[in-house]
């Protein structure tokens, strides 16, 4: 392995490391604002009244897969609304 | 009496109230909402306009006034007159029936099956029956709008309609937040790509969820700024000349003008006339007087118009005719 080969490789290195450090924040921060978006959209969950529930059937549909990994990270293994039958 | 009909002498010279496009009505239960509502819209279609009359009072007694039921559909009770009953119930139905199939689209008929029947355990969570009434009113406002000179509510007892009139600020600011997130969400899922230059992100104006959300602000917004429109959206509270109505009236006239809402007549329902004879009657109307100049003096910044009670009740045009003609200005 020549010089320049190593200093190319470090610094790939380097740079994967920032980056996918970057990218996890940034994956977290996805997750957390997610969380705070569903549960808006499922109130109903946690017993608070939800003035748009009835404008959010439209929307449900649309909802299924991301509904889907949402309850199972709240630690809910199947589907706690029979509405959104994803398991 | 003033003339009734279109080509009479004071034709050109129109009621304040019938300049107005939408009109509601509202006040107090077995006030005479329906009656003064019903005079209104007869008084107008008389005058040559196409008005619709919308009874949402689940009581419905607009039917038994013209002695023509109305349907869920706009049809012709009377020349230029058109009714139309709002059931709340049916709009719940339809708007669950709506949702129900979409997800039937989506789903294999099983899994529709399982959350239709979840579906309709939410048809009867409180609250529904309010926004899908509150839909349909919202419909009538925009859409109709164009096909008529002039709307006309008749709305179920005061407390109920002013949160239906609220409803829009507090449900569109719901969503707009809901969308808020959406759109922050999305972006964030965008950055994500831009660090794995892997592209896999929804592109925002893509993104179904958004477009259902803004859609539904967009129109709950366009039905909000028609409520608040002045010049041709007018409330109208009715009032007779006791108590309880009194407060409830000064009541929603508070509430009406913080939400931005304008109250633009008070009729005065049910005033003994001068020429009743008898104590009880004397003493009646010495207690009404009190009440009298109580209206006078709260409501004295709206402008007020003054129905008599009437030897009969009221039912059928004919008896409308004359609750009309005061409401146009006639006196009695």
């Amino acid at each position: 392995m020549d010089w320049k080969e190593l200093k190319q490789n470090v610094g790939d290195f380097v740079h994967g490391y920032f980056v996918s450090e970057y990218e996890r924040k940034l994956r977290e921060q996805f997750v957390d604002l997610n969380d705070l978006f569903m549960l808006q959209c499922f109130m109903e969950l946690v017993g608070l009244p939800n003035p748009a529930a009835i404008y959010l059937l439209d929307v449900y549909p649309f909802f299924l897969e991301e509904f889907h990994t949402w309850h199972r990270r709240m630690g809910m293994d199947r589907s706690p609304i029979g509405s959104m039958p994803c398991c | 009496m003033a003339p009734s009909h279109g080509d009479g002498p004071f034709a050109h010279r129109q009621h304040a109230l019938l300049l107005k496009r939408i009109l509601f009505f509202g006040g107090k239960g077995g006030v005479g909402k329906t009656t003064c509502a019903s005079a209104v819209a007869l008084a107008a279609s008389r005058q040559g306009k196409r008005v619709l009359l919308v009874s949402t009072d689940p009581a419905h007694s607009t039917s038994d006034i013209f002695g023509t039921p109305f349907a869920a559909d706009e049809r012709e009770i009377h020349p230029g007159l058109y009714g139309l009953e709002v059931d709340a119930n049916l709009e719940a139905r339809r708007y669950i029936d709506n949702a129900k199939a979409g997800i039937a689209r989506m789903f294999s008929p099983a899994v529709a099956k399982e959350a239709g029947r979840q579906i309709e355990l939410a048809s009867s969570m409180p609250g529904v029956e309010e926004v899908a009434l509150f839909d349909r009113i919202g419909d009538l406002i925009v859409d109709r709008f164009d096909a008529y000179d002039l709307l006309i509510f008749d709305t179920a007892p005061t407390g109920h309609t002013l949160r239906l009139l609220r409803m829009p600020e507090l449900v569109s600011a719901w969503i707009t937040a809901l969308s808020k997130r959406r759109r922050a969400l999305l972006a964030l899922n965008q950055d994500i790509d831009q660090v794995r230059l892997a592209p896999e992100a929804i592109d925002p104006a893509e993104d179904p969820i958004l477009k259902t959300l803004d859609a539904r602000r967009d129109k709950l917004e366009q039905v909000r700024a028609r409520l608040m429109q002045h010049n041709f959206t007018g409330f109208v509270l009715v009032v007779v000349p006791e108590r309880l109505p009194i407060e409830e009236t000064a009541r929603a006239a508070d509430i009406l003008a913080e939400s931005n809402v304008n109250v633009c007549e008070i009729v005065v329902n049910r005033v003994l006339p001068d020429d009743v004879d008898g104590d009880f009657y004397r003493s009646r109307r010495a207690q009404e007087r009190v009440y009298i100049d109580e209206i006078k003096r709260r409501f004295g910044a709206y402008p007020l118009a003054w129905v008599p009670q009437l030897p009969t009740d009221i039912y059928g045009v004919e008896n409308l005719e004359r609750i009309s003609a005061v409401l146009m200005g006639a006196t009695w």
